[in-house]
């Protein structure tokens, strides 16, 4: 029995000899820092679905036409904010083919003359419940919320979560929050959900 | 050097270790909370401008001229229309709901054809219009084989479906029963012609027999404004109203006097109040003078007490307070819309006429030119048409319905819905899946009245000519339908006839030419007016002679159907929004509650919440009591709108059908169907 027990208790010994040999806390290093790893740059790529516009419009091009922002990004007569351009608007220039980018004859031969709206990627959607007015946000910057994207020739990936279905870039409840407490603006719940 | 057990167990713990510094947990918890918010049959909010455009709903039997609230092009609310003279900014509470009823699920959402007990099939629509075109073209040239049952007696499309049965060969356009098929006889009976007129807003005393013309009779919106003209702010009420009937209803609950009449005897009440008024010295230059004088004489207040249990100081107050007016108008009517004789009608007229105020308070419409050629509406209503039908005297083959609910919205309800079953082929033009919809061989969806273009011309108790026009404020209806009118119009192409239209718009326009009216002006929530015909009535005394005497029976209670106008009418359900404004004292689960006075209900042997049947003829309903001393003595009120067996989960199977238990019986004198002064046996179950 006692001879047994001391073949046993050998094997031990001889298992953790061998365990020192694996590095100690090196595996433990490896599992933190690949997680790590795959936390910060593997899930973001998993997390968002990539898509494109239905029709690649170019604010440069729009822009080097002399058209300003507010040309097509209006505020209505009621205050409220008109956000994209329906149908209507586009087709005072673009009724038909104007020029000779394919992506305006994809506009006009898909939608325009389809009587169909285009269904654009909004990348800072907001949920239904909340209320958001522009009017009242016209004094910030656009960009402090919004892509920059006056100057571009092809609109910005639209990233789209897997599990919310929101934009990567739909403002989450905190940032609203911190810039109104930042701004000495009530954070009473009734301010954004009516 | 290997990776053992325990080596892995390491990486393990530092993998979760390590996740614990990186967003994967807290991101996919934020994400999932959210994910759980958006449930695929959560509604989503429609984007885009708010705008605000005139519409007219013919959700509620007048018409109502609204303002539709839209965001991205679709209705969202209903408000008034300020500028609309008529309306002035009000709104019924069945319009009301209106956009909330445009997405019902109650709506026909495409053509369906029956393909058994209660089994639809959906079908295109060049297959539906394909088979209406086969049904009517077999009949087509055969005299009483093809009818139409029609619930819209404003819209121009009574001229399109009758020009449509002329063309086919038949006469057999039916109107659902209303006040203004009743009044218009009644205006016979007195020696005139047309449809009579109230002038609410010009009287300074208003007696309302039977008619409740501040929630259902009328246009109800358009006599609320002219009532709450009368009741300035901070200033005395400068015109009484006084409501006779048989409970005490949004009409008298308003009114500085309530007087309780039991349905039977409004015709006696009314004579009772000539005699008082006569012997005060009334009289009127009508040739039947005479002859009326005499017959008011027998109605004294002592009758009039046993008819009604009105005491005579009442009926004395109430002849004094007329006689105080200067523009006193004294309006009668059923107090549910329908089923009252044209006696009832010519005795509460000639109290206008006895005034003088035939011409001022009460008038008479010009016939209107028609758009489209043909004969009009017959002279029996639709009860009296399937009554024919259940007993063979009437045996069509095809049937149009169009704007109507027979199935529900008649007396004796339940033998009207079998009488439609002896009609072959049935084909309804219904927005809504109702009763009648659902008997039918054929289902046509309607648009709902923001989706199409529609007209109201001179809504019954209008003072003057009036027509409104309506025009789609969507661009595509949300189902798959298509205007009636433009349907039949497009059948009466296929099947060779010519009625010189080829869209409800094109009717419309023409119509309004005819009136002289600007169409462009209506289309965008005005009004045309006309003037009143003049002209001079009798007091109907031959008629009035046979008012028959009021029979008080021990064993029976008198009924009275009570209307509610938030609660629907006879071509629509409650709203569901609407269901919410039931009392639990007129619903509670699923019992209806019926209503009488505790005096009633002692001698009936009932007490409150008691659950009795309610029984008449063939039909039978089921209900609990309710004490209510706003109900006249001998008198059972029931809520009407309830015990739909159609329509969507909000309004199925609530209560019961009123409708089942009212009795027709035959008017002397008159040839007309009456169902107003049915009565009751009211046992405990």
């Amino acid at each position: 029995m006692d001879q047994k027990l001391q073949e046993l208790w050998g094997e031990v010994m001889e298992e953790k000899k061998q365990c020192k040999g694996c590095g100690g806390a090196l595996p433990f290093l490896i599992g933190f820092v690949a997680a790590v790893i795959a936390g910060w740059v593997l899930f973001p790529n998993l997390l968002y679905s990539k898509k494109v516009q239905p029709v690649r419009f170019s604010h440069k091009i729009h822009q080097e036409q002399g058209m300003e922002c507010d040309s097509c990004h209006a505020f209505r007569d009621d205050g409220s904010y008109a956000g994209l351009p329906k149908n209507e608007k586009c087709q005072e220039c673009h009724a038909d083919v104007v020029g000779s980018d394919p992506a305006e004859k994809v506009y006009v031969e898909q939608y325009g003359q389809k009587g169909k709206e285009v269904p654009w990627l909004i990348y800072q959607k907001q949920p239904d419940n909340v209320f958001f007015s522009h009017n009242a946000h016209k004094e910030i910057e656009c960009g402090k919320c919004h892509l920059d994207v006056g100057k571009t020739d092809t609109p910005p990936v639209y990233y789209e979560n897997r599990l919310s279905g929101y934009s990567k870039q739909t403002m989450k409840m905190w940032q609203c929050e911190r810039c109104h407490a930042e701004k000495a603006v009530s954070n009473a719940c009734h301010v954004c959900h009516k | 050097m290997g990776l053992d057990r325990r080596g892995f167990v390491k990486i393990v713990v530092g993998g979760v270790a390590g996740t614990l510094f990186t967003p994967v947990i807290w991101k996919s918890l934020d994400d999932v909370s959210i994910w759980s918010q958006n449930w695929p049959w959560i509604p989503r909010l429609n984007t885009g401008e708010v705008k605000a455009k005139a519409a007219l709903s013919k959700l509620c039997p007048a018409g109502c001229a609204v303002k539709v609230k839209t965001v991205g092009g679709l209705p969202f609310a209903v408000a008034g229309n300020t500028a609309n003279p008529m309306s002035k900014g009000g709104v019924c509470p069945v319009c009301a709901a209106g956009a909330q009823l445009m997405y019902s699920p109650a709506r026909v959402k495409s053509p369906l054809k029956k393909v058994g007990e209660g089994k639809f099939e959906a079908i295109k629509w060049e297959d539906a219009e394909a088979l209406l075109v086969e049904k009517l073209g077999v009949l087509k040239g055969q005299a009483g084989k093809i009818a139409a049952i029609s619930g819209d007696e404003t819209g121009t499309a009574g001229e399109v479906i009758s020009g449509l049965l002329g063309g086919l060969g038949n006469a057999g356009y039916y109107m659902m029963p209303s006040e203004k098929f009743v009044a218009e006889k009644g205006v016979k009976l007195m020696g005139g012609s047309g449809q009579p007129g109230f002038d609410i807003a010009g009287a300074d005393l208003v007696l309302m027999i039977g008619a409740d013309a501040l929630d259902s009779w009328g246009p109800t919106v358009a006599n609320q404004k002219a009532f709450a003209a009368t009741r300035p702010t901070g200033a005395a009420a400068t015109a009484k109203f006084v409501y006779a009937g048989p409970v005490l209803n949004h009409t008298a609950a308003v009114s500085d006097k309530f007087l309780p009449v039991p349905p039977q005897a409004t015709a006696a009440f009314a004579l009772g109040l000539a005699n008082l008024l006569i012997g005060a010295g009334a009289v009127s230059s009508a040739s039947d003078f005479a002859e009326y004088k005499a017959l008011a004489a027998k109605h004294t207040v002592e009758e009039v007490e046993k008819a009604t249990g009105l005491k005579a100081e009442s009926m004395k107050e109430l002849a004094a307070l007329i006689r105080a007016a200067k523009a006193p108008l004294v309006i009668a009517g059923a107090s549910f819309g329908q089923g009252a004789g044209a006696l009832d009608f010519v005795a509460g007229a000639s109290l206008n006429v006895l005034l003088g105020r035939v011409g001022g308070g009460m008038t008479l419409l010009p016939a209107a030119p028609r758009a489209v050629g043909g004969v009009g509406a017959s002279d029996k209503d639709a009860a009296s048409f399937l009554a024919e039908v259940s007993t063979g005297k009437a045996a069509p083959g095809a049937l149009i319905v169009y704007a109507a609910n027979p199935a529900y919205a008649l007396p004796q309800a339940d033998d009207m819905a079998k009488a439609l079953g002896n009609i072959a082929f049935k084909v309804s033009f219904s927005t809504y899946m109702d009763e009648t919809a659902a008997l039918c061989d054929l289902i046509l969806p309607a648009p709902h009245p923001f989706e199409r273009y529609d007209d109201v011309l001179n809504p019954y108790g209008v003072a003057k000519p009036t027509y409104l026009v309506g025009a789609p404020v969507v661009k595509k209806p949300v189902m798959d339908c298509k205007d009636p009118v433009d349907v039949l119009l497009g059948a009466a192409g296929k099947l060779g006839l010519t009625l010189g239209f080829e869209t409800y718009a094109d009717v419309i326009k023409a119509k309004a030419k005819a009136l002289g009216a600007d169409f462009d002006a209506l289309a965008a929530g005005g009004i045309w007016n006309g003037e009143p015909k003049g002209g001079a009535l009798n007091l109907g005394a031959s008629a009035l002679a046979k008012v028959a005497p009021v029979t008080l029976d021990s064993k029976t209670l008198a009924l009275a159907p009570m209307s509610n106008q938030a609660y629907g009418s006879a071509t629509l359900a409650t709203p569901p929004a609407n269901l919410l404004a039931v009392r639990n004292t007129e619903l509670l689960g699923k019992d209806l509650f019926v209503q009488m006075s505790a005096d009633t209900a002692k001698k009936a042997g009932v007490a409150e919440g008691a659950k009795v049947k309610l029984s008449a003829g063939k039909g039978e309903m089921k209900a609990r009591v309710h004490l209510n001393e706003g109900v006249a003595p001998g008198t059972v009120a029931v809520l009407m709108g309830f015990g739909r067996s159609a329509w969507d989960e909000f309004t199925k199977g609530k209560g019961d059908n009123v409708y089942k238990i009212l009795t027709v019986s035959d008017e002397a004198g008159t040839g007309l169907k009456v169902w107003a002064g049915s009565t009751v046996t009211v046992a405990k179950i």
